[in-house]
């Protein structure tokens, strides 16, 4: 399968690229690791103008500790470089859990922590080449006005399935959103619109440049549980990432996350109330997976069953709680 | 003789070179001066007529050279003589999503594709047929005209007394079975390069090349002579390095043919890849099968009768699906003995692509069903699973109720051999929880006895040709698709000749060069293609010895060949000669140092010497080149008649020289809460009656079990309304190195009397036992049966919930690939939570009280 | 679209070619440069037979752009031979079984060569998780475990001897 026809537009400096971006917004397609953007290419999901290709811009590209304040990522870093970040994995051990697990080893030298956040939406109706999805006469998401998964209806499910963003909800992190304007900070809890269709709150002229781990949730435990059909490659079908700070064997303060089961990353709504103070035990692991399962709204955008996905939310964070807060 | 020096060896593959570097040429790796990019344009609709194709746009586009149409050439074919039922194009219906409909032939591949989108097809689109049992109901609308309610065709064979067998039963068990689609999934799509030259003569297109990604050379071009209307002697077919096959290129796909006429209609070579949804599409896969079957023992565990009925799901055309119904039936027998045999099959049509010839063609999914049926009976009966398949084993040599010849049967020491290495014995039921071992066996032939075109032509014949530089070139018809074919060849030459390896040169698969061979599937290469170029080694050898033997003054029986050295018996062990002996080394005595000279006077010179105890390899070729003129040799293979089967209707499929067999264990886990699997060893035993090459063999067997645990718990076709979900590496999961578990094969060597050194099949029989060891090991870790295939965590996790009687949550409803009968009015899907079809009563997955999923909000 | 002239490094030289902005590294690798060895396998960036290194990290050339590698220094399987003869990974996998048809074979080559420059040494385990990018459809992988410890004893006797 062919790419489309495009102009490739190589710019060397982050000012360079949002100029590109303000001039050619509503026709641009911003090109990092390319590993969701190519394959959707062909699938002439997109047949952009201009593809930006933003892999040689040096400043967007490395983990930045500031000293009492937290760890900047830059969003060119690949996907392997925080895996294998030894401060990373000392005191934000969620993330580096959640990117380990990202499809495969080739895939992670090239993915992005950047791309990871914008990931499209995915739904086995949609990623399908032009003439599969003719034969489906197309949908919501893309050339059409049907759903596939909610027969009838007029909102998009297709899924979210980025494996750290869900860690980087527990972390509280912040985004950094550049445009020709300048830049601007959102906590990536406001990032996400959780509609499958137009599914992130990035503007056509605006770039995600950085991620920043506040110093507020450092040193928390961490854990992500991915369910996959294989060991690697697979996108996740649901995933639970939690953060935990412990004091005296009790929660001191957590989050849960869940991926992959909507069309957005979710913080579990009322998890850390529940488990503020207290003792994980069976019970109370048992209530959270109960409370992140109601979180989860899958539908059949992927040949495993949303009741599967939905129950696996259940299990997945019960083992997640307990494991996370065992010595 | 058992001491080989070549036979026996583990040996790098005389190819593996090519492939490590990448300097290897598969057929997508070739391009030709002027070379044009072919693509093809795909039905979207699984059942419709076509009223019109207008490719008037579409030629108007720059850069495009020629489309072509069914029109182009209308000509049926189909790999089956009774099932020519396919067009390259399709003429006046598409019968699958997927189906083929124009191909463009253009400068390029975006041209190409750009071209795909300006032709205009007006469709009247047909109801069309998704699950089979619905499908064979069908009045009207039929996927062929000639094939009344969808049915491609039926075999009823009853062998002994079924009902006396279950009257004598103590215990009968009875359940449906249901096997999902896989698809090979070969890593190499296939790709076709077509050429004409221009005949010097008339100035016309005259002989067409292709160059191709087939496993039936042989075949390829028997098939495009019938389509493109020309002489089998003008089409040249070359088969380059081949990327994996697995029954997926073992017949003619529609690439191939499409390839030629868009050359035809270019006037210029024209190559296409598919990629890869298209590889899918083409598919020839394992079909989607439903096995209602019945099994009765008596209390001493022998099985007294066995009652299978199976509708396989064959997709929109023939293919191999005859052979493939007939196979399921027979290969019930010839792996145990069982007296009384009843088989009702049905190969069903649907708006589906074909299903074909897959990895243990038509035993595997019924050897699932077979195989954990007879477990349960153990467990009914209290005896061990591996003890109850110890006394139905057969008594070779015998033939069995179905008329199958069995001959060397190794079962017997692989069951003892995987239950010894696995610790059976003093694990099984020891184990931690969640943790079980389970046992199985399989068999599979080694070559089909008859082949697809009825005649008394040899399956396979080889050429050797030697010359006076005491290289030896063997010409094969057979493919060497990554099995290890041509190392095969070249090991058995060299051992027959007593010549080193590197002195063999295998030309293979290029039918103007090599004699026919009918190609690489049913696992027949080994013995078929070996025998025969054990046969041609011998005649070649014989004549060597002849004139060797007037030089020595023996007896040509009196000669021993080996390690490049021709020597009398009373001479001693043979053994390389010392280098100082050697022709090269005297060269200063003669003062000349060119080689055809050099070795012409030193022949001279030893001549003058006298009778010799030994002779060299060259010395001996030059010896008989001087004395028969030149020095050639044929063999050829054909099975023998008592080999060939019984008599009744579809007997000529399940019959072959010789079956390898195999036992397999299984350990796994699971995982209660998540239904996951997880396999963590499976030993594996398979006789494949002498191991030429025990690296290859082995290879072999880890992959063939490897493939069947593909089908256990990752791969399935998933289809929703004919639109098949995952047509992709992605989503069609083949599994990755993490879940893939340790595989410790064990050869067996029963030292058939027919094999070529004894050899048989290695590798396809050993996949079949992978699915029920492990569902075996599944039910021994957490007493569940599993009836139907893969074991996806939401299909075991259903079971568990069943069995624990725990609030009962829809797990599986929805993956379901069956659908409702009509294709939709509109481009939506019928398909939704819950609206699945209904499900026959003994489905493994039908539940009496479908309740409300859990937390529903 | 009009073709756009880039400089790519490969294998050790500068080419310099014409190509679409929309060209693949893997196609101008393969079409423009006819190194064959890199292969396709699948269109959605999943199965690794098309892997090359791009500053010496593995990564799918069927996923990149090629004039996006500009200024990169890409290694292909042809760039692994070493004078001429087979490097000791490539011999061992040919030795114990590693490839069989062979199509996924550079892919492999390609990144059990980094696994090895990140690790001399490593466990079962690791080897597991460095393929788990490239798909095997005829091995079983099993084989290839066993020819990269070979490969790896090999090279160790190599350098023993050449001290």
């Amino acid at each position: 399968m062919s790419l489309p026809e495009f102009r490739l537009l190589r710019p060397r400096t982050l000012e360079e690229a949002v100029g590109y971006l303000a001039k050619d917004a509503n026709n641009i397609r911003v090109l990092a690791g390319g590993t969701d953007l190519v394959p959707s290419m062909r699938q002439k999901l997109f047949e952009p103008e201009f593809v930006l290709d933003i892999r040689h811009i040096a400043e967007l590209n490395g983990i930045r500790p500031h000293q009492g304040n937290g760890v900047e990522i830059g969003a060119l870093t690949t996907l392997t470089t925080i895996e294998q970040s030894q401060i990373l994995r000392r005191r934000y051990p969620v993330l580096t859990e959640a990117a380990a697990t990202v499809a495969s080893p080739l895939l992670r030298n090239m993915g992005t922590i950047g791309g990871n956040i914008c990931l499209d939406t995915r739904c086995l109706w949609y990623n399908q080449s032009l003439t599969w999805r003719k034969g489906c006469g197309f949908c919501i998401k893309k050339d059409g006005d049907l759903c596939h998964v909610a027969p009838g209806g007029t909102k998009c499910w297709a899924v979210f399935s980025g494996d750290t963003p869900p860690a980087l909800l527990c972390l509280n992190a912040e985004v950094e959103i550049a445009s020709a304007a300048g830049p601007r900070r959102m906590p990536l809890r406001e990032f996400y619109t959780g509609v499958g269709d137009d599914y992130r709150k990035l503007q056509a002229n605006e770039l995600l440049t950085r991620v920043f781990l506040p110093e507020s949730s450092a040193d928390y435990r961490g854990i992500y549980r991915k369910l996959r059909i294989r060991g690697s490659i697979d996108y996740p079908l649901a995933g639970v990432a939690v953060a935990m700070k412990r004091s005296n064997g009790h929660v001191a303060d957590a989050r849960v996350a869940i991926t992959a089961v909507n069309p957005a990353p979710m913080l579990v709504k009322g998890a850390s109330e529940l488990l503020a103070g207290k003792m994980v035990d069976e019970a109370l692991a048992d209530a959270v997976g109960n409370l992140a399962a109601k979180t989860a709204k899958p539908l059949t955008t992927s040949a495993i069953t949303p009741e599967y996905r939905r129950e696996m939310i259940r299990v997945f964070t019960k083992r997640a709680l307990l494991a996370v807060a065992g010595n | 003789m058992t001491d080989f020096s070549i036979i026996g060896k583990p040996i790098a593959m005389v190819d593996a070179a090519g492939k490590t570097t990448g300097a290897g040429k598969y057929t997508d790796d070739l391009s030709l001066p002027g070379m044009l990019v072919g693509r093809i344009l795909h039905s979207p609709y699984p059942h419709a007529r076509i009223k019109r194709i207008d490719t008037s746009r579409a030629a108007k586009l720059e850069g495009v050279v020629a489309i072509a149409t069914g029109k182009d050439a209308p000509n049926p074919y189909g790999i089956l003589p009774v099932g020519h039922d396919e067009h390259a194009l399709a003429l006046d219906k598409v019968r699958y999503v997927g189906d083929n409909v124009a191909c463009v032939a253009a400068v390029d591949e975006a041209t190409a594709d750009k071209a795909l989108e300006l032709i205009d097809v007006e469709y009247e689109v047909l109801p069309a047929y998704f699950d089979p049992e619905e499908s064979m109901k069908a009045e009207t609308n039929l996927i062929h005209d000639n094939k009344p309610q969808n049915l491609e065709k039926d075999y009823h064979h009853v062998f002994g007394d079924p009902d006396k067998g279950f009257a004598e039963a103590d215990q009968v068990a009875e359940a449906r079975f249901i096997a999902n689609e896989v698809t090979h999934a070969a890593m190499e799509p296939h790709s076709t390069l077509a050429a004409f030259e221009i005949d010097s003569q008339t100035g016309k297109p005259g002989r067409l090349t292709v160059w191709s990604s087939t496993q039936v050379p042989y075949y390829l071009q028997h098939k495009l002579s019938l389509v493109l209307e020309m002489p089998m002697a003008q089409i040249r077919v070359i088969k380059p390095l081949v990327g994996g096959g697995f029954g997926g290129k073992s017949e003619v796909i529609p690439l191939e043919i499409i390839a030629a006429i868009a050359a035809r209609a270019a006037r210029a070579p024209v190559k296409i890849t598919y990629t890869r949804e298209e590889v899918f599409w083409a598919h020839r896969g394992r079909p989607r099968t439903i096995i209602d079957l019945k099994t009765g023992v008596k209390n001493d565990g022998h099985i007294t009768a066995v009652k299978a009925r199976v509708v396989q799901d064959g997709g929109a055309y023939c293919s191999y699906g005859v052979v493939t119904i007939l196979y399921s039936g027979a290969l019930l027998g010839a792996l145990y003995d069982i007296p009384n045999i009843q088989y009702d099959g049905y190969r069903v049509l649907t708006n589906k692509p074909a299903c074909g010839a897959m990895r243990g063609h038509g035993t595997v999914n019924v050897r699932f069903a077979f195989e954990s049926q007879l477990d349960e009976l153990a467990a009914k009966l209290g005896l061990d699973t591996a003890e109850i398949r110890q006394r139905n084993l057969l008594q070779p040599p015998c033939v069995t109720i179905n008329g199958l010849r069995v001959q060397s049967y190794g079962l017997p020491e692989c069951i003892e051999k995987v239950v010894e290495r696995s610790g059976w014995k003093e694990r099984k039921g020891k184990l931690a929880r969640s943790r079980g071992l389970g046992i199985a066996c399989s068999h599979y032939v080694s070559g089909a006895a008859n082949s697809i075109i009825r005649s008394d032509m040899p399956h396979s014949t080889v050429n050797i040709k030697i010359d006076r530089d005491g290289g030896v070139v063997v010409y094969t018809g057979a493919s060497e698709i990554g099995q290890g074919s041509d190392t095969m060849t070249a090991q058995i030459a060299a051992e027959v000749l007593g010549c080193s390896l590197g002195r063999v040169k295998i030309i293979a698969a290029d039918t103007d060069l090599t004699p026919i061979d009918i190609g690489s599937y049913s696992s027949r290469v080994t013995f078929m293609a070996g025998n025969a170029t054990l046969r041609a080694a011998q005649e070649v050898k014989k004549q060597i010895a002849l004139a060797a033997a007037r030089k020595m003054n023996c007896s040509p029986e009196d000669l021993i060949f080996r390690n490049d050295v021709v020597s009398r018996k009373d001479a001693g062990v043979a053994r390389a000669p010392s280098p100082a002996s050697l022709p090269e080394n005297q060269a200063s005595v003669s003062g000349r140092v060119e080689g055809q000279i050099l070795r012409g006077s030193l022949q001279q010179k030893r001549k003058d010497e006298g009778p010799k105890d030994t002779m060299t390899f060259e010395e001996a070729v030059v010896a008989a080149i001087d004395f028969h003129g030149t020095l050639t040799g044929t063999g050829s293979y054909a099975p023998p008649t008592e080999a060939r089967g019984g008599k009744h209707k579809g007997a000529g499929v399940g019959p072959s020289p010789a079956y390898s067999y195999s036992a397999q264990v299984a350990e796994v886990s699971v995982d209660e809460d998540t239904g996951e699997v997880a396999v963590h060893k499976v030993w594996a035993a398979h006789d494949c009656g002498r191991a030429l090459n025990p690296v290859s063999v082995e290879g072999q067997i880890i992959g063939s079990v490897w493939m069947g645990m593909g089908q256990a718990l990752t791969e399935e076709m998933v289809w929703k309304d004919g639109m098949l979900m995952n047509p992709g590496m992605l989503e069609y999961r083949s599994p990755s190195s993490v879940e893939s578990p340790e595989v410790e094969p064990i050869i067996v060597e029963s030292i058939d009397p027919e094999g070529p050194f004894g050899a048989k099949e290695c590798s396809e029989g050993s996949l079949a036992a992978t699915i029920p060891a492990i569902s075996n090991a599944i039910y021994d870790a957490v007493g569940i049966r599993l009836r139907e295939c893969p074991f996806t965590p939401e299909r075991v996790l259903a079971a568990l919930r069943a069995k624990k009687n725990a609030k009962h949550i829809n797990l599986t409803e929805g993956v379901d690939p069956t659908s409702p009968t009509r294709f939709r009015e509109h481009g939506g899907s019928l398909w939704f939570r819950g609206k699945g079809p209904e499900r026959h009563p003994l489905d493994p997955a039908r539940r009496e009280v479908p309740a409300e999923a859990e937390g529903d909000d | 679209m009009k073709k756009e002239l880039i400089e790519l490094r490969v294998n050790g030289r500068t080419h310099e070619l014409a190509v679409e902005p929309s060209k693949l590294l893997l196609d101008a690798l393969r079409q423009d440069l006819q190194l064959t060895g890199s292969k396709r396998g699948c269109d959605d960036s999943s199965c690794g037979a098309c892997t090359v290194q791009v500053d010496g990290v593995p990564m799918l050339s069927c996923t990149m752009l090629a004039a996006s590698c500009e200024g990169q220094e890409i290694t292909t399987v042809e760039g692994v031979s070493e004078h001429g003869s087979l490097a000791a990974i490539q011999k061992a996998y040919g030795d114990w079984g590693g490839a069989q048809c062979g199509f996924c074979t550079p892919g492999f080559i390609m990144t059990v060569k980094h696994l090895l420059t990140q690790n001399s040494n490593p466990t079962e385990q690791e080897i597991r998780s460095a393929l788990s990018g490239n798909l095997c459809r005829c091995t079983g992988y099993s084989q290839m475990y066993q020819a990269i410890k070979a490969a790896i004893e090999a090279e160790q006797k190599g350098m023993a001897a050449a001290r």
